[in-house]
């Protein structure tokens, strides 16, 4: 449904670009993970989404048309539910969903269905009369998604939506997006949170420094991972390791992606045999997080 | 969707007390305040001063010049001993001396070359009134002479109410409009000020959209600038028709309880006074608008705004009269919108003025505003 095709942006004033030659495609019925630190781009893709910025560099597609006449005569087919709770607090979760409504084209019988609809979706039938400002975190964000699908978006790309929430929330705002993909919405879901991102999306793209780093279905990114091995010793001879594959070094541990005629246990015995002792291994199917920091040297929860 | 939004803007507002009284409850304070504190500036008293008489020459001539004096200033206190010092500390507000040789100087058939009257008055006097009195005093003067040369012509005597003064009579001509009072004065000038004031109540509002991201979430289900803009200025146009009515009223009705002249609106108007209420609201949305989009901060929207009306009130006339001020303040005036709108409006409350003779302001006001309004939505696009 949505492609982007080698989009840049460079920021007036900016030495280096927000966006470098970024490619992906978003499709309905399935969930796209963005995964990416502070910096990433994922700000500044996520404008061109809303509209916020034009295509520099590059071109964004809905369905095959540009993106820029689909806003111009349906703006309400994407919606962007912004990290901030982009709503006012002076008014009642009912008066928000009826100003965001109207906002959005919406009119008469269909207004107060949709607002009926989004209060059961959201689960906030109870706190309709409430003010925003008086919900609690995880209510906040929840009335954050409920306007985010008042129009009955085809295109949804949700920013962080779970930042500041407990647990039990959390888990609600993860399984109500998946059931807009599930009912055949295209979602996109930008984090930095990786459990997330395993627990919810179909294909992940790895964004950092403007650049998509991986794009995959997500078991084939972290079927990548299986081949990595991790290691913390001492004394360590690179040399020696790269018969077994591609050696990176990391700031205190080894990592060694073995070619596929090998196996870790030759790895270590050839170490043991060296007189090098390993304080830490790690090998098998690899989390977001490793594979991001293979990618990067960086971990995504420092930034 | 122009109502949904009009009607967010008009909740938001009537929930945020801060904001409301900054709208309402402060223009009408300063219109009291001003109106009780000025009421005396348009037609200022003389007879509460407490004034000396120092009289080294005590012959007739000399005590006709005392006379007159207390028949219109009231009785003067005894000199004291320290009276230097009593003038100096203010707790008397002048001392007038009768140097010796007065009287000869008086009945003496040729006009004086020396001072023999010495008016000396508190620091802290105003320039008007030292000069009022020192011309009064050149006057009581001048008179005591005249009615000496009578008599030394044998002219009959005058009738005891004849005097110069009764000469000339003085008014401040209004065209049979509203009498100029300090209420007649402060109500419009306080109420162009007020209605300047939505700039706090409406930039608030607009940051807080801003910073949370509703900005961006509206223009994203396809508001429009001009949509956005509008929906903005119209709830705060009648914010403005609220304000001007509760001034208008406060004029009215309150000021005569606190001992005040009333706000006088007899036979001015009305058609004209609703089209300079309605240019001058035009103005003040229209800059809150685009002060509202420029800047990026809460603290730039309290600071800048109010800084930006205090400038535009000091330099437009309402603070100071700009009839008190220099030749070259008077034109800076002329570049005050806030200027446009007082005048336009004394047009109408003081000299009886109907629309053609406000047109001038009014069109200048109007132009203002459409500029404005024109840079905001130039503005509103701009990113955070």
């Amino acid at each position: 449904m949505l492609l982007l095709d080698n989009v840049s942006y460079r920021y007036p004033a900016s030495a280096n670009a927000a966006l470098d030659g970024v490619s992906m495609r978003a499709e309905r019925g399935s969930v796209l993970g963005l995964l990416g630190p502070n910096g990433a781009g994922k700000t500044t893709l996520i404008s061109h989404l809303s509209g916020a910025l034009a295509v520099q560099g590059g071109q964004i597609r809905v369905d095959g048309e540009a993106l820029q006449a689909v806003r111009a005569r349906s703006p309400t087919r994407i919606a962007v539910a912004p990290q901030e709770y982009a709503f006012y607090p002076m008014l009642t979760v009912a008066e928000n969903l009826a100003c965001f409504a109207a906002a959005g084209g919406l009119a008469g019988a269909h207004k107060r269905q949709r607002i009926d609809a989004c209060l059961a979706f959201a689960q906030l039938q109870d706190f309709a009369g409430v003010r925003a400002e008086r919900l609690s975190g995880g209510l906040k964000r929840r009335l954050n998604l409920a306007i985010a699908v008042l129009p009955e978006p085809e295109l949804l790309l949700f920013d962080e939506p779970t930042v500041g929430v407990d647990a039990q929330s959390r888990a609600f705002v993860l399984d109500a997006i998946k059931a807009l993909a599930v009912n055949g919405a295209a979602v996109i879901y930008a984090s930095h949170y990786m459990e997330e991102i395993e627990a919810i999306a179909d294909r992940v793209v790895i964004l950092d420094q403007g650049r998509v780093m991986r794009d995959g279905p997500l078991d084939a990114l972290l079927a990548e991972g299986a081949q990595l091995l991790t290691l913390r010793a001492d004394g360590v001879d690179a040399a020696a390791l790269a018969r077994f594959g591609d050696v990176t070094r990391g700031a205190d541990h080894w990592r060694v992606r073995l070619a596929a005629d090998h196996k870790p246990v030759e790895v270590l015995a050839a170490l043991d045999a060296a007189g090098v002792t390993v304080r830490q291994a790690e090998f098998g199917r690899a989390s977001l997080e490793q594979l991001f920091m293979a990618l990067t040297d960086r971990s995504l929860r420092d930034h | 969707m122009f109502i949904a939004l009009v009607r967010k803007e008009l909740l938001a507002l009537s929930r945020d007390l801060h904001g409301l009284a900054a709208l309402f409850v402060m223009p009408a304070i300063f219109i009291v305040v001003m109106s009780l504190a000025l009421q005396n500036y348009y037609s200022p008293s003389l007879a509460p001063m407490r004034y000396a008489i120092d009289a080294r020459d005590t012959d007739a001539p000399a005590r006709l010049i005392v006379a007159a004096w207390q028949r219109a200033h009231g009785p003067a206190v005894p000199l004291p001993a320290d009276w230097q010092a009593e003038l100096k500390s203010g707790r008397l507000n002048y001392v007038i001396t009768l140097a010796p040789g007065l009287s000869d100087v008086l009945d003496a058939p040729s006009l004086p070359t020396e001072p023999r009257i010495e008016l000396r008055s508190e620091p802290g006097i105003d320039g008007h009134l030292f000069n009022s009195l020192r011309a009064e005093l050149v006057g009581v003067a001048g008179e005591v002479k005249g009615q000496l040369a009578f008599v030394q012509s044998g002219a009959p005597s005058p009738p005891p109410h004849a005097s110069i003064a009764a000469l000339v009579k003085a008014e401040r001509f209004a065209g049979g409009g509203p009498r100029p009072t300090a209420v007649q004065q402060n109500v419009p000038a306080w109420l162009v000020f007020g209605m300047f004031f939505v700039v706090a109540s409406l930039s608030s509002l607009f940051l807080q959209e801003r910073a949370s991201g509703t900005l961006a979430r509206l223009r994203s289900l396809g508001v429009s600038p001009l949509m956005l803009l509008a929906s903005k200025a119209l709830p705060y146009l009648g914010v403005n028709a609220l304000q001007a009515a509760l001034m208008l009223a406060v004029g009215v009705w309150v000021m005569p309880l606190l001992g005040s002249a009333g706000l006088a609106l007899a036979g001015i108007h009305w058609g004209a006074l609703a089209l300079v209420l309605l240019a001058i609201g035009l103005a003040a949305v229209s800059l809150a608008l685009v002060l509202a989009s420029a800047v990026r901060t809460h603290g730039q929207a309290t600071t800048i705004g109010p800084i930006l009306n205090v400038l535009m009130a000091a330099v437009g006339g309402i603070m100071v009269p700009k009839f008190v001020m220099p030749a070259l303040m008077q034109r800076v005036a002329e570049w005050s919108p806030m200027n446009w709108g007082l005048e336009a409006l004394l047009t109408v409350l003081l000299r009886g003025g109907g629309v053609a003779a406000t047109l001038p302001e009014v069109g200048r006001l109007v132009a203002f505003a459409l500029a404005m309004f024109v840079l905001a939505a130039l503005w509103i696009r701009k990113p955070a």
